[in-house]
């Protein structure tokens, strides 16, 4: 499939308005500011478009689930908060493509009535906040965004938000908050976003990407970004290729592409770096569970993910050869989880640091058999149990290891060491004298 | 009323409209803990050990923050959400230190009841737990003038955040850093402060936030005995209990040792000030008037009383006696004073005015009228204002005239509550009165200006009703026994009356609520008033009950009829049916 989002960012200069503009850029704006904010609705419905954020929701839906009548100011919040390991997918639209984001904000901002859209970018991102706000001011003075827009007498603004640097200021209530200037803590739902969002008000969460797709929606109707996909699954999608591929990157092809291909076709990954074979694979960033190699025919689709039983997530593919040691990887992951908690709930606040204790004592090679079970029993007590889907996320790492990988925390237990062939450990000062 | 009926548990329950779950359980008598959720505060939904089955929800729910629905129908008991319960009371304790031997608040601690209850029997949690600021009571900090922090003990329930944020409107209290590393604390360590903050000792679920004025100085076994009663230091009139320490062995008796608030959701809400919380101190003080006085020296109230009839005598009869009566006068007090006043020079009425340095938009006002019934005042037909400054200034210029040759000062306490009364002191000194009676609680100045002093009661040591500033007739109970020769000031006031022209005889304080009752039958406040029952120590069988006032509602309603499982009968054996069900969970 031809490059739609990423169609330009290796183009020198392609991240700028004159450029966008020459490649027929806001065309999508212009035409959906002729149509009723329904219709607009409605053609993204059709569309099919699912969220890109990690859920893959209904675009279309979640719009039309904002509270029009509400006598309140509508928002739109742009969830570029991208801090799930291994996903850098948005960092490369807002950087060579600011423009198609911004189009894509003030279509949405049309289509649920908002006269603002917040572009809320993660904390460590402050180089492309900077592109961000030079290509916006440029926008602003070419009449694309604020007053008037086109002539048209729409009226909508954009601003730039960056983060303190928390992972769980990605979850849409968190956001919100964070947003207003409070700590990144999710807020209990009911009530959603869409009814009582930013500031109180009726407020639609996307991603990035999810708005990076609606330009062309516009322009060349629902059909045809339905097609390019299978069904329930259409348009174009970015790919996050990490981890022991020969060429980690940013792959943007149809879902009709299998995740064995996204790892082996010289287009995309390339295959496993020299000489090594696939181990596994995380196919949606770090908090979905593993596919094994006998599992990757299938579409990296939505669906097709969930078919194998993981998730597409953030299609942030991590893939880890045999040098791969699975405990410390799920060690890794947790200390991310452990570190990112927001603390607002107990099993996730209390559970997660009991968890990376736990992966830290086996790594350490003091683990006991006991440790396993007690492993799952605590993680299963903190998965479904949370306030927000982190809890979940941070439990994966350990259930789907252990379940896929018993036999090797096993040895690692029995040994009191690691039995593979280890090089991270000479990059792991703690582990290193072991 | 809207009503909604779902099924908790097999049973039908109704329940008012947009209430939640888990107060639809509350209210029909059923069994789930909670520590996030506080009746007075907005939902958090972040403890989850709340969590119940609801059908059709895939997942198990916080029952705090999920409002009722029609058909719905809730599993509380079942084995999954038992052990899904007991998993978050796992967590809760891996990193509490567990050391409820030294803690403040062991033995009315929900964090304890409720681990007992619904907790795993052990902890499987075998590393060092996370501590701040060293081990145990050395974890203590200051936490601004009225508190010290354990953050060790914290279970991140935010109550206190959002009681300052929601509650006392100064949002002061957040917590710091994420994850496990979060903890409880203010603005560069400043602390709290707020005339609130006693208040943040209640709704902490567990001893992590302490107040200076009772830490360590009692455990609640050492409080055998609880009295329902009101606070009067104001015009609200805040629903409170007294807590009553029983003294050693050797030393016999009991000491007033500290108040917590009750609800009352029309006055108080489930909420009381610092200073009718810590201000208590000078009732078993040093500076107690314990014995009639005349001239300085100690003298018996047969003297006293004599001498009094003497100064009136002497200055020429009642009508040269001026009364000045503090807003602290009880109606009963005050419905005697009303009989004879007619005969007298006349009664003024005094009371500081202090206004309360707090948020603008808090929901707790601190009226800055100190007087707890000046609307008592006014409806016995005192001609008194009910708010703003005292005006004394008749008085006053009548005493500089030098036509008061005798007045007679009610002052039940506390100290300055009288407003000023220097004029008074300088005015006896300059010999512009001639007499001046004072019956009082506390040594001042002004006591030591008086010519005759007569030892009255605290609002603590009387039964007596007070009419706070929306008009309700409250009673506050007597508590602790007067010291000395002290007697209740009405007895004094009745004992007086043949001096003052009239003949008044009660043989009790509830016989003058009695007449009190008929005298202003017609304002249906009053309506009341004849029947008005105080509450006496309750028994140490039901401490618990009475325990921490944030809890309270819950063993008021939750518990009905079950005392909780400490309380086995008098530490007998206890029938099985009589306690929360302790379950081993697996
Ligand atoms: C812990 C956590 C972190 C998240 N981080 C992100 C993120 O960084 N970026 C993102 O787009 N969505 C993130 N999400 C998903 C958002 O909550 C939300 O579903 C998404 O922004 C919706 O956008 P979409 O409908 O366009 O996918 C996160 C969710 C959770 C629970
Ligand atoms: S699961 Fe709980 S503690 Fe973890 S990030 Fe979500 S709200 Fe915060
Ligand atoms: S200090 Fe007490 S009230 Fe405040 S969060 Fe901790 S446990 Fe809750
Ligand atoms: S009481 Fe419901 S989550 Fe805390």
């Amino acid at each position: 499939m031809e490059p739609i989002l990423t169609k330009y960012v290796k183009q020198p200069g392609g991240a700028s308005l004159d450029f966008y503009m020459k490649v027929g850029g806001y065309e999508g704006l212009r035409k959906s500011l002729g149509m009723t904010p329904d219709q607009v609705v409605d053609v993204v419905k059709q569309s099919g478009l699912r969220g890109r954020g990690g859920a893959g929701f209904p675009t279309g839906m979640k719009w039309q689930f904002v509270d029009k009548k509400s006598p309140k100011p509508k928002y739109i919040c742009c969830n570029a908060d991208e801090s799930e390991p291994g996903t850098f997918k948005d960092h490369v639209l807002m950087e060579r493509n600011p423009h198609l984001l911004f189009e894509g904000c003030l279509i949405a901002c049309h289509a649920i009535g908002a006269k603002v859209a917040y572009i809320y970018i993660r904390g460590e991102f402050y180089h492309v906040q900077q592109v961000l706000e030079r290509e916006l001011a440029k926008a602003r003075a070419a009449g694309l965004v604020g007053k008037n827009i086109m002539g048209t007498g729409f009226d909508c603004d954009i601003f730039v938000h960056r983060g303190a640097g928390a992972y769980e200021a990605g979850e849409e209530t968190a956001l919100i908050e964070s947003l207003e200037g409070k700590k990144a803590q999710p807020r209990l739902k009911p009530p959603f976003p869409a009814v009582a969002g930013l500031y109180d008000c009726p407020t639609a969460v996307n991603n990035v990407e999810t708005l990076c797709n609606v330009p062309f929606i516009i322009t060349e109707g629902a059909e045809a970004f339905a097609k390019l996909g299978p069904e329930k699954n259409g348009g174009p999608k970015l790919y996050c290729i990490s981890g022991h591929v020969k060429n980690p990157g940013v792959y943007e092809t149809s879902m009709h592409t299998t995740l064995r291909e996204l790892i082996y076709d010289p287009k995309f990954g390339g295959g496993i770096r020299g000489g090594h074979q696939l181990k596994c694979v995380i196919p949606g960033g770090s908090s979905v569970p593993v596919l094994l190699p006998e599992q990757l025919d299938i579409p990296a689709s939505f669906d097709g993910v969930a078919s194998a039983g993981s998730m597409l997530g953030s299609a942030g593919l991590i893939v880890m050869d045999e040098t791969t040691c699975m405990v410390w990887a799920a060690q890794n992951l947790l200390y991310f989880y452990k570190h990112e908690s927001c603390g607002k709930c107990t099993p996730c606040r209390e559970g997660g640091d009991w968890l990376h204790k736990l992966l830290m004592k086996i790594e350490r090679g003091d683990g006991e058999m006991r440790d396993l079970d007690l492993l799952l029993s605590v993680a299963n007590n903190i998965a479904g149990k949370t306030l927000c889907a982190f809890g979940d996320a941070a439990a994966t790492p350990v259930l789907t290891t252990i379940k896929t990988f018993r036999a090797e925390y096993e040895a690692h237990i029995r040994e009191g060491r690691c039995t593979l062939p280890a090089s991270w450990r000479a990059s792991h000062p703690v582990l290193a004298a072991h | 009323m809207e009503t909604v009926t779902l099924t908790i548990d097999g049973k039908p329950v109704t329940v008012e409209k947009g209430k939640s779950v888990l107060e639809a359980v509350i209210q029909s008598g059923g069994h789930v803990p909670y520590y996030c959720y506080h009746p007075g505060l907005g939902v958090d939904g972040s403890c989850r050990v709340c969590i119940v089955k609801i059908e059709k929800m895939p997942k198990l729910q916080t029952s705090c923050s999920t409002p009722c629905g029609e058909g719905m129908v809730v599993t509380t008991n079942s084995p999954e959400v038992e052990a899904a319960r007991a998993s978050v009371f796992e967590f809760l304790l891996v990193n509490h230190p567990l050391d409820c031997p030294v803690c403040d608040k062991g033995g009315e601690c929900p964090l304890q009841d409720f681990s007992y209850s619904y907790g795993p029997e052990r902890s499987r949690m075998a590393f060092e737990r996370r501590t701040f600021d060293g081990e145990g009571v050395k974890a203590d900090i200051d936490f601004g003038p009225t508190l010290m922090l354990n953050r060790n003990r914290c279970i991140l329930c935010t109550r206190c955040v959002r009681f300052m944020k929601e509650v006392d409107g100064d949002a002061q209290i957040g917590i710091t850093n994420r994850g496990v590393h979060s903890e409880i604390s203010t603005f560069e360590e400043k602390g709290v402060v707020s005339l609130l903050s006693g208040n943040l000792m209640d709704v902490c679920p567990v001893g992590a936030l302490t107040t200076r004025d009772y830490r360590f100085k009692s455990r609640p076994w050492d409080n055998p005995n609880a009295v329902d009663t009101i606070c009067t230091l104001c015009e609200k009139g805040c629903n409170t209990t007294a807590w009553i320490k029983a003294k050693p062995e050797w030393a016999k008796g009991t000491q007033l040792i500290r108040t917590t608030p009750r609800l009352n959701e029309d006055i108080n809400s489930y909420w009381m000030c610092d200073i009718g919380r810590f201000d208590y101190h000078w009732i078993e003080g040093d500076r107690r008037i314990n014995q009639a006085h005349m001239n300085g020296n100690v003298t018996s109230w047969e003297d006293a009383l004599v001498s009094v009839k003497d100064a009136v005598d002497a200055v020429g009869g009642a009508t040269h006696a001026q009364f000045l009566v503090s807003g602290h006068a009880s109606l009963e007090e005050l419905f005697i004073i009303k009989q004879f006043a007619g005969n007298t020079g006349g009664v003024t009425f005094s009371w500081r005015h202090r206004v309360k340095p707090q948020p603008a938009d808090t929901k707790f006002k601190i009226p800055a009228v100190d007087a707890p019934n000046l609307h008592g005042a006014k409806d016995l037909g005192f001609n008194t204002a009910t708010s703003g400054v005292a005006n004394i200034s008749a008085l006053q210029s009548a005493v500089d005239a030098g036509m008061v040759k005798l007045l007679y000062v009610l002052d039940p306490g506390p100290d300055g509550t009288l407003g000023d009364v220097e004029w008074v002191i300088a005015a006896r000194k300059a010999g512009k009165i001639k007499t001046l009676i004072v019956q009082a609680v506390l040594h001042s100045a002004l006591t030591a200006a008086a010519d005759i002093l007569l030892p009255g009661c605290a609002f603590v040591e009387k039964d007596a009703t007070y009419t706070n500033m929306t008009g309700h007739v409250q009673g506050a109970a007597r508590v602790i026994t007067a010291p000395g020769e002290a007697v209740e000031d009405w007895q004094i006031l009745s004992k007086l009356s043949v001096v003052f022209g009239v003949n008044v005889t009660y043989s009790s304080s509830a016989a003058v609520r009695v007449a009190i009752a008929q005298a202003l039958g017609a304002n249906p406040a009053y309506a009341g008033l004849a029947t008005m029952t105080f509450s006496r120590p309750m028994s140490a069988k039901s401490w618990l009950q009475a325990s921490n006032p944030s809890e309270r509602w819950k063993w008021d309603f939750m518990f009905q009829d079950l005392p909780p499982i400490k309380f086995g009968d008098d530490f007998g054996p206890t029938p099985r049916a009589n306690v929360i069900p302790m379950k081993e969970v697996k």
